[in-house]
């Protein structure tokens, strides 16, 4: 709060800015096996339907995590 | 058939090969067979530290690539009957290592170890991937610092998406050492406490190591400080490895600038 009373503690601010950059590079590695899964999810739907795209993310909700899989199919 | 446990870290420079080369002594100490394997191909340290590098002849390529039998090639320490060390190769380049010929590797020393303790590349480092496929567990090591632990926890990440066992299914069991923890500046707020870097990784402790001078000491004679038995990073390596070993061990302050003592007087009242 008084800066200028003396040196802020580091290590609060290495705390503060870690949490932050870690959050964030977790958030940009995507799931994993992304082109795998989708690879083999458009195998499987289209042994019964034509499919033009998979589109999946991964989402924290509540502290739950999903993947939520969007497949879009071909215009019959 | 034995654990297969690798020592991963972010970035290089934290301490690995050092925790790898006392913690694997110190399995060994407590009367189970251990192997511990050098997989830093082209940067071979571990050898150094184990006072094992005249001692090479055959190394880890040798035994892959040219026929040369595994025990041929294993150095059994004059520290421990129970420790063997099998060297990286210093000449050849990372990308002679091939998953099915680690795989048969790791295989044959499991049959012959109870524990096999792979020194890996740091995290960032193309050889990593290969140390982490047949890993059972792994232990990371991290330094109070925030370049360490952001590395670390990728990774972490990629330890999570590309082992074996994780296609597998199956999860690696990880387990953190933070190494050179120094308890005068954890105190002074100028270094993250133990407490800060778990809730940032989120994974369970299994050994906090205090900064040592005797460190250098140790690595310039090849005889790991945890053969000293007064040296606070000793005991604290000791502690570690009972742990892999099973062993339920008190985690004992070392952040505390007083350690020792208060903490003695602390165990009284509690």
């Amino acid at each position: 709060m008084f800066p200028w009373f003396g040196k802020k503690k580091s290590a609060k601010t290495a705390k503060d800015r870690l949490t932050i950059a870690i959050m964030s590079d977790r958030s940009n590695d995507s799931f994993p096996f992304l082109d795998e899964l989708k690879a083999e999810i458009i195998e499987v739907v289209k042994k019964y339907v034509g499919v033009k795209k998979v589109d999946i993310q991964k989402e924290t909700l509540d502290g739950v995590e999903a993947l939520s899989i969007d497949v879009e199919l071909e215009k019959s | 058939m034995g654990i297969v446990i690798a020592v991963i870290s972010g970035k290089g420079g934290v301490g690995k090969t050092t925790t790898t080369a006392n913690i694997g002594l110190g399995i060994a100490q407590n009367d189970k067979k251990c192997v511990v394997v050098d997989f830093d191909i082209g940067q071979r340290n571990l050898d150094m530290l184990l006072g094992l590098e005249n001692r090479v002849v055959y190394d880890m390529v040798h035994v892959m690539d040219e026929n040369i039998g595994i025990k041929q090639a294993l150095i059994k320490s004059k520290m421990s009957p129970n420790l063997s060390f099998l060297a990286a190769s210093q000449t050849k380049d990372k990308s002679v290592l091939d998953s099915d010929k680690i795989a048969k590797l790791i295989d044959e020393l499991k049959q012959e170890f109870d524990f096999v303790i792979l020194d890996a590349p740091a995290g960032i480092e193309s050889g990593y991937e290969h140390t982490i496929e047949f890993a059972d567990k792994a232990i990371v090591v991290v330094n109070p610092e925030v370049s360490s632990i952001r590395d670390s926890d990728r990774a972490i990440g990629i330890l999570d998406s590309k082992s074996k066992r994780v296609k597998d299914g199956q999860e690696v069991d990880k387990f953190l050492i933070i190494n050179r923890i120094d308890a005068k500046m954890v105190q002074s707020g100028e270094m993250l406490s133990s407490e800060d870097i778990l809730e940032i990784l989120s994974i369970p402790l299994i050994g906090k190591i205090p900064e040592d001078k005797g460190i250098i000491d140790a690595s310039n004679q090849g005889k790991p400080i945890i053969l000293d038995k007064n040296s606070k990073a000793g005991q604290a390596y000791k502690r570690v490895a009972s742990r892999v070993c099973g062993e339920k061990i008190d985690f004992v302050d070392v952040e505390s600038v007083n350690s020792g003592f208060m903490q003695k007087i602390k165990g009284m009242f509690s």
